[in-house]
């Protein structure tokens, strides 16, 4: 059985079987990641791209085996490791954005974005003079995609959530890319919340920067990554310098390597490297599609009993979303709802989410969030919705 | 030192609780002791930072007693504030600020609190000290 394979959900909490319901903020990782990275300190641990030596030579094998699945994968010309999605994005912002944009340039962003894809280009727009433009959230939790539209004119890029860590709303991203290209714009998707429960075939999408991290889908913490058209690619400057990212380096100056390389400084995240990459080879090993399916059944059912115990529920549960639920009580503090949820094993989130535009907008300050991934069962749902009837019976 | 009677009964209560679930709700209980702080009077100066939801606290001193006020969204920070108003209930700021913050881990509510709270705890102590040093003259 899948969730056999995670060592972690055997343990109990308080006293409790672990029901964790916090996977929007990282997800658990099966036995074979753990193995791939112990596996990798124990018997090939060295540095890459350098040395000669056969240890050398099967930590370069280790860490580059990750960007080729990573390219096969998802169909990408460039792949550049990071340590996450907000590194990814702030690479975009310095080695594109720098680059690319100058003072009266606009950046189009959505209220829906997660603040890593809201406080770089801030701080670009402060130090560039750059226009940001925000599309606002509707009632119904989705985009306003008029709004959207006349914020296109004259966009030098776009950038979008693809699935939104609070509300679980995937975005019309198709409509979205094709509209952007349509004004000449390039895109960057924030694909944290939705590589996860979705793949895509990155030169078909049509976007040209995508941000996403290895630990939201069973990898480790530490290592993400940024899939790049080659055309957007060659537009990208170096941002940070030092070893491993140079061609040369005399006194009068340096040359860069000219592939990912080059935007890749320092020692990497090697053995996350190797970790991600047994994760991206177990998630083969079941059908995404049919688990996804599944998870969004549960998470619609759960929305509707909480519906029915007098919460205020953020999101709107369909085919293509996340299995996110994000509810609040009218009397009960969220905080104090996590609390008592935490008391009897149940893991979820509380608190603004890094997505505080988007609450303002929904008129809130946070919400408690319940986020289901592939080794969740019914009947974790089921105990979830029982413990909330309790605490609402008890404590509204 | 030893805690004033009232705050160590308190303590002896927490540590006789096992179930962390009870141990909420007796905290949750404590949240009634508090002398609100009313909302119109919550500004910069009584906010306490650090904590996940809106705190605020009020030193007073009357007849050389201490009068604390204190109010918060959560219930769970109500009850820590109420924890701190038995805590402080008849004390001069002298005998107050001897007080030290080890009684609520003895009370095994920093095991309760996730890291944020026990921090936000932690600032919402040091703001009472500080405030009962102002008010004693240091």
């Amino acid at each position: 059985m899948l969730r056999d394979q995670f060592p972690i959900l055997q343990r109990k909490v308080n006293g409790h079987p672990l029901v964790y319901l916090d996977n929007a903020a990282t997800t658990q990782k099966p036995q074979v990641v753990l193995d791939a990275m112990n596996d990798y300190y124990s018997k090939s641990n060295a540095n890459v791209h350098r040395a000669v030596h056969t240890l050398a030579g099967e930590a370069t094998e280790g860490y580059e085996s990750c960007r080729s699945k990573l390219k096969q994968r998802y169909n990408a010309e460039r792949a550049i490791l990071t340590s996450g999605t907000t590194e990814a994005i702030n690479l975009v912002a310095h080695a594109w954005g720098r680059a690319k944009l100058q003072s009266g340039d606009v950046i189009v962003l959505t209220e829906m974005e997660h603040h890593s894809d809201i406080v770089p280009w801030q701080m670009l727009s402060e130090e560039r003079g750059v226009e940001l433009r925000y599309v606002p959230v509707s009632q119904d939790f989705t985009l306003d995609m008029e709004a959207f539209e006349h914020a296109l004119d004259g966009a030098a890029l776009v950038c979008v959530v693809h699935t939104s860590n609070v509300l679980g709303v995937r975005n019309p991203l198709e409509e979205i890319i094709e509209k952007s290209q349509a004004v000449g714009a390039r895109v960057l998707i924030d694909a944290a919340q939705g590589l996860p429960h979705s793949t895509v075939d990155f030169q078909s999408f049509g976007a040209d920067f995508m941000a996403f991290s290895a630990h939201k889908m069973c990898g480790p913490t530490g290592i993400g990554a940024l899939l790049v058209t080659q055309s957007a690619f060659d537009e990208m400057e170096p941002f940070m310098g030092g070893g491993d990212m140079i061609e040369t380096v005399t006194i009068e100056g340096s040359t860069y390597q000219t592939n990912e390389h080059k935007f890749e400084a320092g020692t990497p995240r090697i053995a996350e490297a190797v970790g991600w990459t047994a994760a991206l080879e177990w998630m083969e090993s079941f059908d995404l599609d049919k688990e996804h399916s599944r998870l969004i059944d549960i998470a619609s059912w759960v929305a509707e009993q909480l519906r029915g115990l007098g919460m205020n529920v953020y999101g709107r549960h369909g085919e293509h979303d996340a299995a996110v639920v994000s509810f609040l009580h009218p009397t009960i503090n969220s905080e104090d709802m996590a609390h008592l949820l935490d008391a009897r094993g149940f893991a979820v989130r509380t608190g603004h989410h890094c997505a505080q535009p988007l609450l303002h907008r929904l008129g809130i300050s946070g919400t408690v969030r319940a986020s289901f991934y592939i080794y969740n069962t019914r009947e974790e749902a089921e105990a979830l919705v029982e413990e909330l009837r309790e605490i609402v019976e008890k404590f509204a | 030192m030893t805690y004033p009677e009232a705050l160590q009964e308190l303590v002896e209560e927490f540590q006789a609780i096992e179930d962390k679930r009870e141990r909420l709700e007796m905290l949750f209980e404590l949240a009634d002791e508090v002398v609100e702080l009313p909302q119109d009077q919550w500004d910069d100066e009584t906010r306490v930072r650090g904590c996940q939801s809106e705190a605020h606290v009020r030193i007073g001193i009357a007849e050389g007693r201490i009068q604390f006020l204190s109010a918060a969204d959560a219930r769970m920070v109500q009850g820590l504030m109420g924890i701190l108003t038995i805590a402080l209930d008849g004390l001069t700021p002298a005998q107050a600020v001897l007080i030290p913050p080890t009684f609520a881990e003895e009370m095994g509510l920093l095991n309760t609190l996730t890291p944020s709270r026990s921090n936000g705890f932690r600032n919402m102590y040091d703001k009472v000290m500080t405030d009962l040093r102002q008010n004693r003259g240091d």
